[in-house]
């Protein structure tokens, strides 16, 4: 009898490989035919080149002094805030700064906030839910009560006062928003999904094959639980970005500028020194928060439809 | 079933206190790791001595086993101690004075933003596409990630100072009041029973004619009844001789209610209609459309009906983010209430009531997700059998 020669599962790794490559392929292919979803995407990249541009600006054709986002003045201008103008397109606002500028350094604010967060939380609510979903026992309890508590606690309100002990920089915010709505309501969402994904047929077919309880959960679990992580992101990003506006309006950042103090700014000075009013100083900011959270709701949205396979159907 | 039923629900509740139990404890942590203490912040002028005076009336000078106990035994009273803003009062009389001016924006925003949410969004979805589309889908998202001051400010610049149509901030206009015997909150308590009743009259006539067959007929009743209650309501209010201080209180209302009902319409909308293009497509629908259905039957008690779950759960989801919105607008719009009061608190350092305020915010939450979870499972009798 001839000996029997061990087949490694090479060729199928490499088959499941294609076969997870052809259906993100496909997913792209969706999104792509998703217009909301892509007009977002557009947005998105529009803001992302916004943003990066204003360190390339200032280091090239901006002047550090006229044009420094938080500390410049323009002498040639009087007074200020001054009417946009061929140097300063958006205009200056009243300590005279120029509006574009700020505008761009904003966005780089926005997009620090909001990505951090959204980050933090997707990542915490996939690795907290789909534990506690597909472990169970005491992790579950454990996992789930942490997420019973932080869901009593909405971000905005508790951030609005814990800014008040302590004046937090960006980052701070980002994660500490993260933190409370990715281990709280958005872990329970992927919790109950974990638990709709551990009654699939392929999970058990995966753990009488001999799979171990991390490769079954990295492998199989995770996968299926990619699509809400996805839209978790996006989703989270518009809350964080509309927090952290609101918490730098009210003063309770320490962050130097962004979208939202400008708009405070903007406000508080709208009246006492020109008779007809800055709009040129508070509507670029207003349209960039409004634009910016529509850019990234469209893509959760539009990524919700195309991975969820119950709308992908139709 | 029924068995299963109250076990569940005391399981959930059980779950809720323990989160509950712990969401205090954090509190109590948090409040204690404060650079400050209670004493140090209230005490700042007294000296010494009057530090101490104050943490021996507040309990501080106990060890903190004993104050940890008593914080629960407190909280578990819905005692949260005394302002030190307000000082007399207790922080629960503090917001319970200031909830109907609160609830009298926010509930009616509430109704509002999802009756126009939902009705909408159901008519954009049933005709799929089209300029109708385009343009409510626009708005909605705008209205919906607008940042909240600036809507307000908005809103203040152009009707109330550009057009002068509404009172500029403020909840009353104080020349209007002089000489006159009755609180403010009584007014609101007043107009927020009418709301009330007459809303109830719609929701409640609703069950009245539903054995009634012919449509025009249902609606005739049903219109006729909301008006009675409303004439009802008017002959009160003009009795009273209170009426036109309720009119000032609604022209200062109006821009409030207009930009809270704006932020949170979009949301309903945009739900509304992804769950209905979900229905759509569901075999119930096409079974129904082969048996002859009319389109309109077919879209309101078809699709709309099973469509709507998923939004009702998400208000009662959101319902204690009321306080949220309500710290931003009532803030834009100097209207004095609960909002106010938080906003104070922290700006000034009250400790007591900010704590006060969180507590609030979590029970609210419990028992919104309880109601919704015991909600799921009488509705879905997939979860009750399952």
């Amino acid at each position: 009898m001839a000996e029997q020669q061990f087949v490694p599962p090479s060729p199928l790794v490499s088959q499941r490989r294609l076969a997870q490559r052809q259906r993100a392929e496909g997913s792209w292919q969706l999104f792509r035919g998703h217009r909301a979803g892509m007009i977002g995407l557009g947005l998105i990249a529009i803001f992302m080149l916004l943003a990066t541009s204003h360190p390339l600006l200032m280091s090239t054709v901006w002047d550090r002094r006229r044009y420094d986002p938080i500390v410049g003045f323009d002498m040639a201008y009087f007074p200020h805030p001054s009417r946009p103008s061929i140097d300063h397109l958006l205009g200056t606002d009243n300590f005279g700064r120029d509006v574009l500028s700020q505008l761009l350094f904003g966005a780089r604010v926005s997009f620090g906030v909001g990505l951090t967060a959204g980050l933090v939380a997707a990542g915490l609510s996939t690795l907290q839910g789909g534990a506690a979903g597909f472990l169970g026992g005491l992790i579950d309890q454990l996992l789930m009560g942490l997420a019973d508590v932080l869901v009593l606690m909405p971000a905005p309100v508790v951030l609005l006062i814990f800014g008040l002990l302590v004046r937090m920089e960006w980052p701070a915010v980002g994660v500490l928003y993260g933190l409370l709505t990715g281990a709280g309501a958005q872990a329970i969402i992927v919790k109950s999904q974990t638990l709709s994904l551990r009654a699939k047929p392929y999970i058990e077919a995966a753990q009488a094959a001999g799979g171990g309880r991390l490769h079954v959960f990295r492998r199989h679990v995770l996968p299926g639980l990619l699509p809400l992580t996805a839209v978790n992101l996006f989703l989270t990003v518009v809350g964080a970005v509309l927090t952290e506006s609101l918490l730098s309006y009210f003063n309770r950042t320490r962050v130097d500028l962004s979208w939202g103090t400008m708009i405070w700014l903007g406000q508080e000075t709208f009246r006492r020194h020109t008779l007809q009013g800055q709009w040129h100083a508070i509507l670029p900011p207003a349209l960039a928060i409004m634009l910016f959270c529509s850019a990234f709701y469209l893509v959760g949205r539009a990524l919700d439809e195309v991975l969820n396979p119950r709308l992908r159907a139709r | 079933m029924n068995n299963k039923l109250v076990g569940f629900i005391t399981r959930r509740l059980i779950r809720g206190l323990v989160a509950l139990f712990l969401f205090q404890t954090i509190l109590f942590a948090l409040v204690h790791s404060l650079p400050g203490d209670f004493a140090s912040i209230a005490g700042a002028f007294g000296g010494r001595a009057g530090r101490a005076a104050i943490q021996r009336r507040l309990g501080l000078d106990e060890p903190l086993g004993q104050q940890y106990l008593d914080w629960l035994w407190r909280a578990a009273h819905l005692d949260f101690g005394e302002s030190f803003l307000y000082s007399p009062e207790r922080v629960t009389d503090v917001l319970l004075a200031r909830a109907p001016r609160t609830l009298l924006v926010f509930l009616s925003a509430a109704i509002l933003a999802y009756g126009l949410g939902l009705w909408l969004g159901k008519q954009v979805a049933w005709r799929r596409g089209g300029r109708l589309e385009l343009a409510t889908t626009v708005v909605s998202l705008a209205a919906h990630t607008s940042f909240a001051p600036w809507l307000g400010f908005l809103a203040l610049n152009i009707f109330a100072w550009n057009l002068g149509w509404f009172p500029y901030q403020h909840l009353i206009n104080f020349n209007k009041w002089l000489g006159t015997d009755i609180s403010i909150d009584a007014i609101l308590l007043r107009m927020v029973l009418t709301g009330g009743a007459v809303f109830a009259a719609g929701l409640g006539s609703g069950v009245i004619v539903r054995r009634v067959r012919n449509r025009a007929r249902r609606i005739a009743v049903r219109t006729a009844l909301v008006f009675a209650t409303g004439l009802v309501c008017f002959a009160w209010w003009a009795r009273s001789g209170h009426a036109s201080l309720a009119l000032d209180v609604t022209a200062h209302l109006a821009l409030p209610l207009g930009t809270v009902v704006l932020l949170s319409f979009g949301e309903t909308l945009l739900t509304m209609r992804a769950t209905m293009l979900e229905t759509m497509g569901a075999d119930h629908v096409t079974a129904a459309r082969a048996r002859g259905l009319p389109e309109s039957i077919l879209r309101d008690r078809h699709v709309a009906r099973v469509a709507m779950l998923p939004v009702l759960s998400r208000l009662l989801l959101s319902l204690p983010f009321v306080l949220v919105g309500s710290l931003v607008i009532e803030r834009v719009f100097f209207w004095q209430a609960m909002g106010q009061v938080v906003f104070n608190a922290i700006e000034f350092q009250d400790l007591p009531l900010i704590v006060g305020v969180l507590s609030l915010v979590g029970a609210l939450v419990l028992i919104s997700h309880i109601l919704l979870d015991v909600l799921y499972l009488i509705l879905d009798p997939r979860l009750r059998y399952g």
